[in-house]
Formats: structure tokens, sequence, C-alpha cells
């Protein structure tokens, strides 16, 4: 078997047996991903020291109770922050930033032994799925070169580079490139994985969230992130996730909204493919129930509103004053204007001229408030949905990975497309799952909402799906191959 | 010529005596070394943006806000205006803008004998800036520098309703509002060091109009002297602009105290900040149990002071003004008052006295070595006839420096008072002899030779001798 596709239980075990050694993965993955970042420009940071570093180190632990990702290798977002490794948001502004502080999800991925294999690109500051926004060049999808992966993340967790990712969920990122590059991605509850750390573009939508190609994978990783903290109450009891994946109930009731075929730019492939997901489920004895959730449609024009103004304000201090580029000006106002000119991309510019125009005061009640109620409305809605029914089920994207330079350019639209489906989770708050199938030879997902805290269910009906294991892409069998 | 009346509403940013910083464990301390005490939160770096609210800040806030008669917020929210500067780390401040801590307050003021209420319009909590540096004027500076320990340390802004009428008024109010504060112990307001910052929005209708007319706001005034002569200052150019049939031009202006006179720093734009709220902090109830617990540890205020010192002790208003003007001192005098019930004599000796000597060494009462049953003690001392007025000054002087008790230095330095008859009789004798001049101008009628012997018997003791039975016993023998 190949060692680059061992689940965390089985590096755990074959490390313990001695039957895998960790340089020896190492050596692999070392040598994968340099191939795999020149084909596909999935990193922003990747230094084989350091990973070699991290592996001496754990080859050379004496620890006897080994936690519990022992040697298990892991990507992680440019925009969480890491302190031996720059955090650049894959924006100009920050290209040679150097955090002082370590994200607390990535403490926590370490002391319980992960082995952190690079930074992945992404979108500036994680807005987005199209490929047009990195200042590092856009990530090619290990399916079809031609196409966006949405992430690095979810890149190198399909060419098989790392067991599991991090990467941040504004109005459904991780979910989306999880969709398009034929992986599992989770957006926990809000809060759920520590926010410590993130360099958040929309702190009310955004959230830190895990992409694996399994379940059990994805479970063991949140076992370890979802610590209490300060959106995290301690009250709140969780189940152990690796041990409750089988454990569906029985009578499990998935709700699909009647008119989700009637998303813009939905393909006809996907929506014929849907249909047959429709009736597997049904016929594994899934009940399927048609709801009618009025204002859902308008989940990625407020998630827009929202995230805006949140972007506007929250990148208000990349002003060149005190880190990060800076284009001198004859003074201040110059100096703030030059700088972030240069600095941002120009679909970036875009979002933040929108958030800035809806945040002043004239725009304020008709635009932002206005927004703030149908948040609310959506919510109450979806609510309502979940307590009718354990599961919401929709397609994750209305289509398959968008080709990085069609013309007219995809993906800058303003509400995004893309995130039809998936910005109603993060306006909720609520947990959501996207789990791979495919059309046309090509990846796309469907898509699960649960109720708040609601993660188990999430990851059992994955499990439940998972019975065929996921495809690889061609590029992963290449790969295979260096 | 038309009279104007001008009117006058004061922001008032006072920085709160918290250990930490507003949404850090960041030190608040005033004077360290430039960006020592800063933090990824408070300096505003990216992946910092985890804000922990401190809670004695809000505190601090709620108790601004009874104290000063508002309404207080069931619900405590902060808020975002978003504009860009180089002091401030995160191109916002952290404020409350929407639903401030307390609203519709009031504060009286005694003008001209008197009790005015000044509206609060309204008590918030937001966080403070950095500081710039220059060298010289802003312009002209080869280099700007900026100290963050400043960044945000916890201010409680108060925004007064436009009632103040003169920079008297106005005086009087910042008079008491800081009094008020010290009282509630959540700042030191030390204008100095800019833990109380005062900023006048001024304009002038004619008399009895009832529209307001275009203000300029007015700042750099760093001592109630400069918020006086400021206002003042300023209220006379708008005067001179207006009859000249000028127009006054809305704008933002310094006060140089050097040149004493305002200086147009920058036109007022209609300045549109963005507000929003703020999307981490969640709203933070305020339970009831816990705005007792903050209504109960609010002291009496000066006011109610004030009123119990002249009603039930019986003080003129002025003792009662005096004593009440700080919490200290009136703390002090009501201590001393358990050892010594004499209202107003007890009070002569700490604004005379007392006050004196602090003044004169540039102290605080708090600082005092005296402690107030021992200047009760003191006065017994008097009263009983143990040591005279005189001697006692001297006692307390000496308590004053040293700090020991008054007996300890009345017994060592041997003052006790000579009230033995047979023994001042022997002195009276002998100074009546030696000043025949003086005993003959007596006997014509002049009584200021009573005074000139009483005095000779005090030198003859050491002005030990007890001056009311000196003064008994000469007349007798002078009558005699």
């Amino acid at each position: 078997m190949d060692p680059a596709n061992l689940s965390v239980q089985q590096i755990t075990a074959k490390i313990n047996k001695k039957e895998l050694l960790l340089t020896e993965l190492g050596a692999i993955l070392a040598g994968r991903s340099k191939y795999a970042q020149k084909k596909l420009n999935l990193f922003i940071s990747f230094d084989p020291q350091l990973f070699t570093e991290q592996i001496k180190k754990n080859e050379q632990s004496t620890q006897v109770n080994r936690p519990p990702l022992w040697g298990v290798p892991v990507a992680i977002a440019d925009n969480i922050t890491t302190v031996d490794q720059k955090t650049t948001c894959a924006s100009r502004l920050l290209a040679a930033y150097q955090p002082p502080f370590e994200a607390q999800a990535v403490s926590l991925l370490q002391e319980n032994g992960a082995l952190l294999i690079g930074k992945t690109n992404l979108e500036e500051f994680g807005l987005g799925c199209a490929g047009n926004s990195s200042y590092f060049k856009p990530v090619k999808n290990p399916w079809d070169i031609k196409r966006t992966a949405g992430s690095g993340a979810a890149a190198a967790v399909a060419s098989g580079l790392a067991t599991f990712a991090l990467a941040s969920d504004v109005r459904g990122e991780i979910r989306q490139a999880a969709s398009y590059c034929g992986v599992i991605a989770l957006k926990p509850t809000y809060g759920k994985i520590p926010r410590e750390g993130l360099i958040d573009s929309a702190s009310s939508l955004e959230q830190t969230g895990i992409l694996a190609r399994r379940v059990s994978d994805l479970a063991w990783a949140l076992q370890v992130l979802a610590v209490p903290g300060n959106n995290n109450p301690p009250a709140v009891k969780r189940p152990l996730y690796p041990e409750i994946l089988g454990n569906i109930p029985a009578k499990t009731r998935i709700a699909v909204p009647a008119d989700w075929d009637q998303a813009p730019l939905l393909e006809e492939g996907i929506k014929n493919n849907f249909r047959e997901q429709l009736n597997k489920l049904a016929r594994v004895g899934l009940e399927i129930n048609y709801v009618t959730l009025p204002h859902f449609q308008y989940a990625s024009l407020v998630a827009t509103i929202i995230g805006a103004v949140e972007a506007f304000s929250n990148l208000s201090n990349l002003d060149g004053v005190r880190f990060g580029y800076r284009k001198e000006g004859k003074h201040l106002q110059e100096m703030y204007i030059k700088t972030r000119s240069a600095g941002f991309s120009s679909k970036l510019k875009k979002f933040l001229t929108l958030g800035g125009l809806l945040s002043t005061k004239k725009y304020y009640n008709s635009h932002f408030l206005q927004g703030q109620k149908m948040r609310s409305i959506i919510k109450k809605e979806l609510l309502d949905c979940l307590q009718e029914n354990e599961l919401l089920l929709t397609p994750t994207t209305p289509c398959n990975a968008i080709l990085l330079d069609s013309s007219p350019p995809a993906g800058e639209e303003l509400p995004d497309p893309a995130a039809y489906y998936t910005a109603a989770a993060n306006l909720a708050g609520f947990p959501s799952l996207n789990f791979p199938v495919s059309t046309n030879g090509l990846p796309y997902g469907l898509q699960f909402m649960a109720k708040k805290e609601d993660e188990g269910v999430l990851l059992q009906i994955a499990f439940l799906l998972e019975k065929e294991p996921i495809k690889w892409p061609i590029f992963a069998l290449e790969l295979q191959e260096v | 010529m038309t009279a104007f009346e001008a009117v006058i509403g004061l922001e008032v940013h006072v920085e709160l005596l918290t250990q930490t910083k507003l949404f850090c464990s960041c030190s608040t301390d005033f004077g360290a070394a430039p960006n020592t005490q800063v933090c990824p939160i408070c300096l505003g770096l990216p992946g910092g943006n985890t804000p922990r609210l401190n809670k004695k800040a809000v505190a601090y806030a709620i108790k601004t806000a009874l104290a000063l008669n508002c309404q207080v917020a069931q619900e405590i929210t902060f808020d975002r205006k978003n504009y860009f500067y180089a002091d401030l780390p995160n191109g916002y401040q952290i404020t409350q803008h929407f639903h401030p801590m307390g609203k519709k307050g009031f504060l009286p003021v005694n003008v001209a004998e008197k009790t005015k209420n000044i509206g609060i319009h309204q008590v918030h909590l937001e966080e403070d800036a950095g500081k710039m540096f220059h060298v010289g004027d802003i312009l002209s500076s080869p280099f700007s520098r900026v100290d963050f320990n400043r960044a945000s340390v916890p201010l409680v802004e108060i925004v007064t309703e436009p009632d103040l009428r003169t920079a008297e008024e106005a005086r009087l109010f910042l008079q008491k509002l800081r009094n008020t504060l010290l009282y509630i112990g959540i700042s030191d307001c030390k204008m100095e060091e800019g833990s109380l910052r005062c900023d006048a929005n001024i304009s002038l209708r004619p008399l009895g109009s009832k529209e307001l007319g275009v203000k300029t706001e007015l700042k750099n005034m760093n001592s109630f002297r400069a918020v006086y002569r400021g206002i003042e200052y300023e209220i006379e150019r708008q005067t001179g602009i207006l009859q000249e049939g000028g127009t006054v031009i809305p704008e933002t202006r310094h006060w140089d105290e050097e040149i004493g006179a305002t200086k147009s720093m920058r036109e007022k734009l209609s300045e549109s900040y963005r507000y929003f709220p703020d999307p981490v902090l969640l709203p933070l109830k305020t339970d009831t149990k816990w705005l007792e617990e903050i209504l109960y540890s609010i002291p009496e205020l000066p006011d109610s002071r004030y009123k119990r010192f002249t009603e039930d002790y019986g003080l003129p208003p002025y003792d009662a003004e005096v004593l009440t003007s700080s919490r200290d001192l009136a703390d002090y005098y009501e201590q001393a008052l358990q050892t010594y019930p004499e209202h107003k004599n007890l009070s002569n000796w700490i604004m005379s006295e007392l006050m004196g000597l602090l003044n004169a060494n540039n102290m605080e009462i708090t600082a005092c070595k005296v402690e107030p049953p021992e200047l009760g003690d003191l006065l017994k001392l008097i009263d009983q006839g143990t040591i005279s007025g005189k001697i006692a000054k001297t006692v307390f002087e000496e308590m004053f420096t040293t700090g020991e008790k008054p007996e300890k230095i009345i017994r060592e330095k041997g003052l006790t008072q000579i009230s033995d008859e047979e023994t001042l009789l022997k002195i009276v004798d002998t100074v009546v002899t030696a000043h025949p001049g003086s005993v003959e101008d007596y006997h014509n009628g002049k009584n200021k030779a009573l005074g000139f012997l009483v005095g000779q018997v005090m030198k003859e003791t050491k002005g030990q001798a007890n001056p009311r039975l000196v003064n008994k016993l000469l007349q007798k023998k002078l009558s005699n």
C-alpha cells in the first residue's frame, strides 16, 4: 500500500509496529510535494528542511503514550498563523509577514504529533475559490490543471500530500474547494475549532475547517481540534467522534429544498447526478423530505453584504504602518492609498470597496441592517427545518471547478454564484460537510448541513456514503510514480 | 448691537484605573518605555483579532453612568468606528456607538449660589489610541513615531448636553465631574498626564433664540485654567465675528496655552465614520445582581455629603464645600470627628493648619502622617487646658513632620500648659513690677496694655502659661 495513503490510525499503528519509518514517509512526501508544487502551485511555503526537522524530533521522542496524530502529515492554509513559517494570506501586503505567534489550532495539531508539511496557497485572505486573487498565482486542480482547485489545501489532500488540511471557510470556501477537488470537508459549528490565530477577513462568518480523504481521519482531526475555548463553552458535551461513525440513527431524515435546482449557473450534469444521488439515499432507507426555505436563495447575497463590511474593517490594519508591504507616499494619506492600491488584488479591492460603501451612514440601514435582518430570517428557517430533519442536503457547488482562464473571467461576480448553496451555513453558524461524488469525470459534492454542535450526524452520513473509497485524481496516481 | 449667548457642551475622556487594557492583558501603567506594553491584540497584528473584554472596565463604566444619574444599558454591546490613522492599530476604534453604557443623566453644579443640573447626554466605554510623537510641528517634523502603550487602554467618554452657558460654568462642571469620578475611584483624573481630557463644543446664538449657531470644537486644553481661558477666548472670538456680520466656520480649533489663543486645526467636514457592531465581541447581559454590586460599591457622593455636613454637622457652606471637595479629605474629617466631635473647631483646624501644611509641602491628604484620631486627640488636649492653642500649633507641626502622637511630643518637650495659679501669680507679680509704664497705661484706659502684659507673662513661661488664666490673674492684680 502507498504509504502516503494511510489513515491516521494506520500511520500510528505502523509506526508503533516499526513497519513504517517516518523518515521514509517524509522522503516520499517531500519528493512528491516538490513535483506537485511545480505542477499545481499548491504551496506558498514548503520548506523540506523544516519538515525533516519535525520528523527527526518525532523520531527521537521517547514519549510512551503517543498522541493520536503521531506522524500524520497535515497541510495548513496560509491564513492560519505559524511561528516558524511566514503567513501571507496570499496577499502582497503580507507576502513577507512572519507572525510572532502561532494559531491555537496549529499548536493543538503539533502537540498531538502531527507533521506540518507546508503552508498552502489560497485566494487572497481566503475569499472565494475562483483562482483569481492569490498574489502567488492560482492553484491548479489535480483533476484538470486548466481548472481552479479552489485552494491549495484541497489540492494537497486530493493529491495525497497531506492526510488532512486546515483551511478557513467564509462563505463556503473549504466545501467548494473540496467539491472541486473531490475530497471531504467539514466546516464545524462557529467557534468549535479555536479562532485564535486565524487571520480572518469576515469574523462573524469565518470558521476554520478540516479537509480529508477519509471520514475517520476527519473525525480524529476534529476530536483533537474541538477544544473548549472562548466561543466554545466547556459545558457542551462532545461525543468521541471516531467511535460513533457507524452509529447513524435508523430514522435519519434528510431535508432537501424543493427549489434546489433553481440556482443560477447550475450545470445540467450536476442537476441530473444530484437527482440520482437522492434516489440512492432513498434506496438505503433514508427519509427524504422536500421543504420550503423561501430565503435560502439570498444567503450568498447576504453573506456578501455582511462579509464585505466586516472584511473592510478587519483588513484596515493592513495600512503599511507597522508591518507588511509599504509603498511610501508624500504623506500618510498617500502612503495608505499607494500601499493598499498596490497591495491588494483587484478582486479584493472590489470587495473592500463594497464593504466601505455599505458601512457608510447612507447605506447602513438600507443594506447592512437589512442584511442582518435577513441573516436572522435565514437562520430561523434553517433552525426550523433542522428541528424536523437531522440533515439538510443540497449540491455543494452549482458547477464543477471553473476554468482558470475563462472569458469573460468567472468568479468576480458579487455575490459569488459559487456560494449559492454554501453561504447559509456561515450565516447560521451551523456545521456543514461536503461529500464528494462525481459527474463527467470531474468531482462535485453533496453538501449536508446539521444544527449547531451536530457534527456527529454529519460524520455518520459521510461514513455511510463512504462505503466505496473516494476516487483519486489522475494526478495523484501520477504522483505515486514520483 | 446684538447680545449673544454661548452654548457649550463638553466631551470628557477619562482613562480608567484598571490594571490591564480593555481587550488584552497588557499593563496600563503610565510612563513605561515606548511600545513595551503591547501584544498582538492591542497592536492589531493579523491573526490577533481575539479580544477578551475586561469586565472591570465595564463595571467602572457602569459605575460612572450610575454616579451621573444615567439610565444603564441592559445589554452591553460594542461597535467599531472605522477610520485610518497611524495611531490606530486596527484601523478601527472599538467604542459604544449604537447603545452607550449610560444615557439621559445629569450632574448638579452650584453656579452663583444656585444649583443647575447639567444634562449628561451619554456615557460610553471605548479604547484609547496610541500616542504620536513629532519634532515640533507635525508638518515639518522629519518623522512620525507612535507609542502603542496607550493603545486600547480603557476610556470612559462623558458627553454633556449643550447646557453650559459660560466658561465659568464649564470650569465648575468639570471640577464637579472630576471630584465625582475621584469619589467613585474609577480614574486618577490627572489632566497633566492626560488621564482626563476635555474638548468643548462652542457656538453662539442671539440671546433669547432657541436655534443653535455654528459650533467649533476646541481641543488641547490641558488644565482647568486652560478650559476656562480657551472657552472664554473662543466666545470672544466668535462674538467678534458675528458682531461684524461674519459667519463662524465649523472647524476644530487648538488652544495654544502660550499665546493664549485658539488656532484653526482643520475644517470639520461632515464626518462619515463607518460604524457597525463589532462582529467578534458578543453582547454581554447586565444581570441585576451584578448591577446591584456595582451600585453598592458607589460611596456617598459629594452632594449628599455636603448636605450632611451643613445640615447634620452645622458647618457653614464654605467649610462643607472645601471639606467635601475631595473624598479623602472628607473621609479624614469624619474619621477625626470620631475622637473629637466638635464639628466647627475640627473643620477650622483642618482647613487652616492641616491644609496649610499640605499646601506648603505640596502634599496630598493621603500622604499625611497625622492619623485622623491623633488630630482629634490634640484638639481635645487644647480643650482640656493641657496645652494652649498656640503650643498646639507647634505640636501639630511636629506631628506632621514625624508622625508622632501628640502626648508623646508634649511630654518629651515639656510643653504642658501651666494652669497653677500660685506659679503664675509669681510671674504676674514680676511682670507687673518690671513694667510700671504699662500698668499706668492700663489704668489710663489703654486696654492694649493688658495684651502687652499677657504677652510678657507668656514669654516668661515660653508660651506654656494658660492664657485665659493669665488674663484673669492680671486683671485681678491690676484692679487692686
